[in-house]
């Protein structure tokens, strides 16, 4: 190996190589197609053709400004409430979990075996009207005595979170695990209360956990579309379901190209906000 | 893609689909390298081709659940030769016609002699403008005769020159009686305010305006600026009073037999399954009307055209549209499969769902084609679905 | 007296419900661990109890009669069990593919400096925040172009592709944070670098390996918009169950997703156990 210490330099080229080569092929490549639909102009009937129809953006944030705004809410919502969620499950996973961690790991993605659209109709079943759950929520007062659970923003970000779980668990776990408890043994030697020992030691260290796991969550939730499509009234709908029927229903792909743009700029601008406030490459690499 | 195109031809179809024009989507595209043709277009050759390739709806030809096999294509092997290589990868029409308009748009073929397609959607006749698919070699299909009545003249289709129906569905209302008295007009639903909140209509513009507008007086198969205005406004009044809690695909049933939903626009053959479990669900026409949809079996571009007609030949039989029908349970097009019925299973033949009265058919219409293709429309559609 | 003397003193009268507030605080964690993994398997709970439901009609959602018949003739759905086996198959290899892949890139991006970090971090999160509908249409272009054959391979590719940003952003997390100076003394020692990184880097990142390869099959296994643009004739589970819920999806369906979910479980239950044997005989010995 000694090909790899006289050609240091070369090391982290040769690294990202066949990963970064395959996106490019596979990802820059159909994203070049869709940037050159974007600015395309016509209609179906007669065709499109490249007309540099920069409209296209501005007609997008135009038209749609108020469902980009709640796409950034809901998905922004759903990520706190993960992490809120899924933090402490990642913290007893990988300090009690002891011998059973990957069984328990498998617990988390447990879902994703039986498809989207069947433990949304399982959702359906527990949140149902006249189920047990809105039932208690009525009695109790949190809900009208008509109010229901299914068909509200509160159901949508609910499915969001949900189906975004693992993508904030896993990488909390990821990082919570590879904390050396002594560190924390010798905290409490030193009369730190066991809260403390968290905040000042425990917390810290998780931080790129948290932030692998926010990104992971909170972009892609910003561009979906099925959990308001199942989950929500119409006033509930985000730009994922705009971009979704702009391209199959009303098949204008410039369109629905210049939004997905659109949007993928705003997620970009919010990451890099994000994290400029977390701050050093140590949280972020 | 077996014609040679000329340059010019080639250019018009890559601008029309908005492709990349790339050497290997040119070379395709004229030498159809990994596109294979079945063989002859139009009329060209009478012979069978060795396989028919048929794209459906998931679990929509009827099945041998001991032997997992479809008993009507293996007749047809029997008869005829050909193999079907069935495959059910039609989901949604707007998805399918996502993916197949690539292909097509660039002139390939996509492998597939027959696909199904609804014409509550826009998309056949998007594919008849768009000159994607093939005519029917009726020659080959004397028993397009038995063809129900109703079914002969859609407007998008006038002469039956690109289709043939597969299965048909009404859309009308559905309730459950435990949790409303009966809602047998769209006024009801619109504007009962015992209804607030608990009804859904459906995302598909053909089937929700056609309702509506037969509700307010006006003919669907002949939309306007003003009718459609009209039958817009009615629905946004509805949607943004909360009378209207979703606009839904067929993910109504859930809801609907959980009692989430007192009422909603359903089609007819969901609820002959959900009445199976739960004999509080009842359907109706609404009293001013309902539209009748159809699943439609056409040949898209490429496609072996006298294959398929012959297929199509034999599935108009009324014996084997017997057959199918038992486990499709939607509409059936072909007169006569009701009598079969009667003998295999005298109750779906009986099943006015099923094989709906004359009464019925004289109350459902079919929606306007033209309008379904209007950009303007359309995109007054989503919005209003859409929030 | 010392407060330390005085709280000994009070101890006494109020030791009961101190340490019944103790136990309480101890398993707070895990009882908050336990109502947790009833949240996330909820809706599994559902699709198993209605797995031995027996409909009348073709739709699964009322209850109606309990039965076995659906469990012994699981297989009974054409077409349902190669979807399920071509989900199993590419999640599977995609998930490695992408895992390695990825992998790679995170150790180049927390490791090395490089020209570029940038660029490549754009690469990564790009994919994340893409309306899966544009990225299906836009690989499909990008297929059509090639004139490649639809069907596994595509599909394999287009998971790869989603998949890869994944498994860097979850590996990187538990980069961020690594001792080198572990590796630093295996090399002190007389470890090449090679040696090293199998030896001492690999087992210590095993878990983030482990957890990236559960994110990448969940993820593989539940797409459904990419994977209906690239599978030409081919169907997956996610794509037949879309398919199968508009005529009423068949409990087989509700079996075959717990039925998978059930083998890795015991899978993973036998390891454990056979683990502590292992341990135990060793222990013995």
């Amino acid at each position: 190996m000694g090909f790899l210490h006289r050609h240091r330099n070369l090391t982290p080229y040769l690294l990202l190589g066949p990963g970064l080569l395959y996106l490019a092929i596979f990802f820059v490549v159909p994203l070049g197609f869709l940037a050159y639909q974007s600015l395309e102009s016509g209609n179906f009937d007669v065709g499109y053709s490249f007309t540099w129809a920069w409209g296209n953006y501005w007609d997008a944030i135009q038209n749609y400004r108020g469902h980009f705004i709640r796409s950034l809410e809901y998905a922004g919502i759903a990520t706190i409430l993960a992490l809120v969620f899924a933090y402490p499950l990642a913290y007893w996973i990988a300090f009690r979990g002891g011998r059973w961690k990957n069984l328990l790991l498998l617990f988390i993605v447990a879902p994703f075996f039986v498809t989207y659209l069947i433990r949304t109709l399982a959702w359906e079943t527990i949140l149902a009207d006249q189920g047990p759950v809105v039932s208690v929520l009525r009695d109790v007062g949190i809900l009208g005595h008509d109010g229901r659970l299914l068909a509200t923003s509160t159901a949508v970000v609910a499915g969001i979170t949900y189906n975004f779980f693992p993508f904030m668990a896993l990488p909390l776990y990821v990082s919570l695990e590879q904390i050396d408890e002594r560190l924390i043994e010798a905290a409490q030697d030193l009369y730190a209360s066991k809260w403390k020992a968290f905040l000042r030691i425990t917390l810290p260290l998780s931080l790129p956990g948290v932030v692998a796991g926010t990104l992971l969550t909170f972009i892609p939730a910003a561009g979906d579309f099925i959990n308001a499509q199942l989950l929500g009234s119409p006033q509930n709908h985000m730009i994922g379901n705009v971009i979704q029927s702009k391209f199959l229903e009303l098949t204008d792909y410039p369109a629905a190209a210049a939004m997905s743009f659109v949007l993928m700029a705003a997620i970009l601008l919010m990451v890099a906000i994000y994290a400029r406030a977390v701050g050093t490459e140590k949280l972020t690499g | 893609m077996t014609d040679a195109l000329n340059r010019r031809e080639l250019l018009r179809r890559a601008a029309a689909g908005g492709a990349f024009l790339t050497v290997p989507g040119v070379l395709a595209a004229c030498g159809g390298s990994s596109n294979k043709s079945a063989g002859a277009t139009s009329g060209e050759s009478k012979t069978l081709a060795k396989t028919l390739r048929f794209s459906n709806w998931t679990l929509y030809i009827d099945v041998n659940e001991k032997t997992k096999s479809h008993p009507t294509l293996d007749a047809f092997k029997k008869k005829t030769g050909t193999t079907v290589q069935y495959t059910e990868d039609i989901n949604d029409n707007a998805s399918y016609f996502g993916k197949i308009q690539g292909p097509l748009s660039r002139g390939q073929s996509i492998d597939r002699d027959i696909i199904v397609m609804t014409d509550n959607s826009r998309y056949p006749s998007l594919l008849i403008k768009k000159g994607w698919l093939e005519k029917l070699d009726k020659s080959a299909i004397p028993n397009i005769a038995n063809l129900e009545p109703a079914l002969q003249h859609p407007n998008w289709d006038p002469n039956r020159d690109y289709s043939l129906p597969w299965q048909s569905g009404m859309t009308g209302i559905a309730y459950n009686d435990k949790l409303t008295d009966p809602v047998l007009s769209m006024d009801d639903l619109l504007d009962n305010p015992k209804l607030k909140g608990k009804i859904t209509l459906l995302n598909e513009m053909g089937d929700t305006l056609a309702l509506v507008m037969l509700a307010n007086g006006d003919d669907p198969a002949h939309v306007t600026d003003a009718t459609f205005d009209k039958a817009i406004k009615r629905i946004k009044g509805a949607v943004d009073s909360g009378q209207v809690r979703q606009f839904t695909g067929n993910d109504y049933s859930g809801p609907l037999s959980k009692g989430d939903l007192s009422a909603c626009m359903a089609w007819s053959g969901d609820v002959v399954q959900l009445q199976a479990d739960n004999k509080h669900l009842h359907w109706n026409l609404p009293d001013t009307g309902g539209d009748i949809w159809t699943d439609n079996m056409l040949i898209p571009k490429g496609g072996n055209v006298y294959t398929a007609s012959v297929y199509m030949n034999y599935v108009f039989d009324p014996k084997v549209a017997a057959l199918i029908e038992d486990y499709v349970n939607y509409i059936c097009p072909v007169k006569g499969a009701k009598a079969a019925l009667q003998k295999i299973d005298p109750a779906v033949a009986k099943n006015t769902l099923i094989f709906p009265t004359q009464k019925m058919l004289d109350n459902v219409h079919i929606f306007d084609a033209a309008a379904l293709n209007n950009q303007k429309y359309l995109t007054t559609w989503q919005n209003l679905i859409s929030g | 007296m010392t407060t330390a003397a005085a709280a000994e003193q009070q101890r006494p009268g109020s030791s009961a419900l101190a340490s019944a507030w103790a136990f309480v605080k101890h398993h707070v964690l895990t009882v908050y661990a336990l109502l947790a993994f009833i949240y996330l398997m909820l809706p599994i709970g559902i699709v198993i109890a209605f797995s031995f439901n027996n409909p009348k009609g073709r739709f699964n959602y009322v209850w109606s009669g309990f039965t076995l018949d659906n469990w012994k003739n699981w297989d009974g759905v054409p077409g349902l069990r190669s979807a399920m086996v071509l989900s199993l198959e590419i999640a599977l290899i995609a998930s490695l593919i992408a895992t390695a892949l990825g992998t790679l890139i995170a150790l180049a991006l927390v490791r090395y400096g490089f020209r570029g970090r940038g660029v490549t971090n754009l690469l990564i999160f790009l994919p994340l925040s893409t309306p899966e509908i544009v990225l299906g249409a836009s690989l499909l272009t990008l297929f059509l172009n090639l004139t490649i054959v639809f069907g596994f391979w595509t599909i394999l590719i287009a998971h790869v592709m989603f998949c890869i940003s994944f498994a860097v952003v979850t590996v990187k997390a538990r980069l961020i944070g690594f001792d080198r100076h572990l590796e630093e003394a295996a090399m002190d020692l007389g470890a090449n670098e090679w040696a090293t990184f199998r030896k001492v880097t690999l087992p210590l990142i095993a878990p983030a390996l482990l957890a990236a390869l559960l994110l990448c099959f969940a993820i593989s296994i539940d797409d459904f918009v990419v994977t209906y643009f690239n599978a030409g004739p081919r169907t997956t589970f996610p794509l037949f169950v879309w398919g199968a819920a508009r005529v009423g999806a068949p409990p087989q369906v509700n079996v075959i997703g717990t039925a998978i979910f059930s083998v890795a479980v015991i899978g993973m239950v036998t390891n454990v156990l056979v683990q502590m044997r292992r341990e135990r005989s060793t222990a013995n010995a």
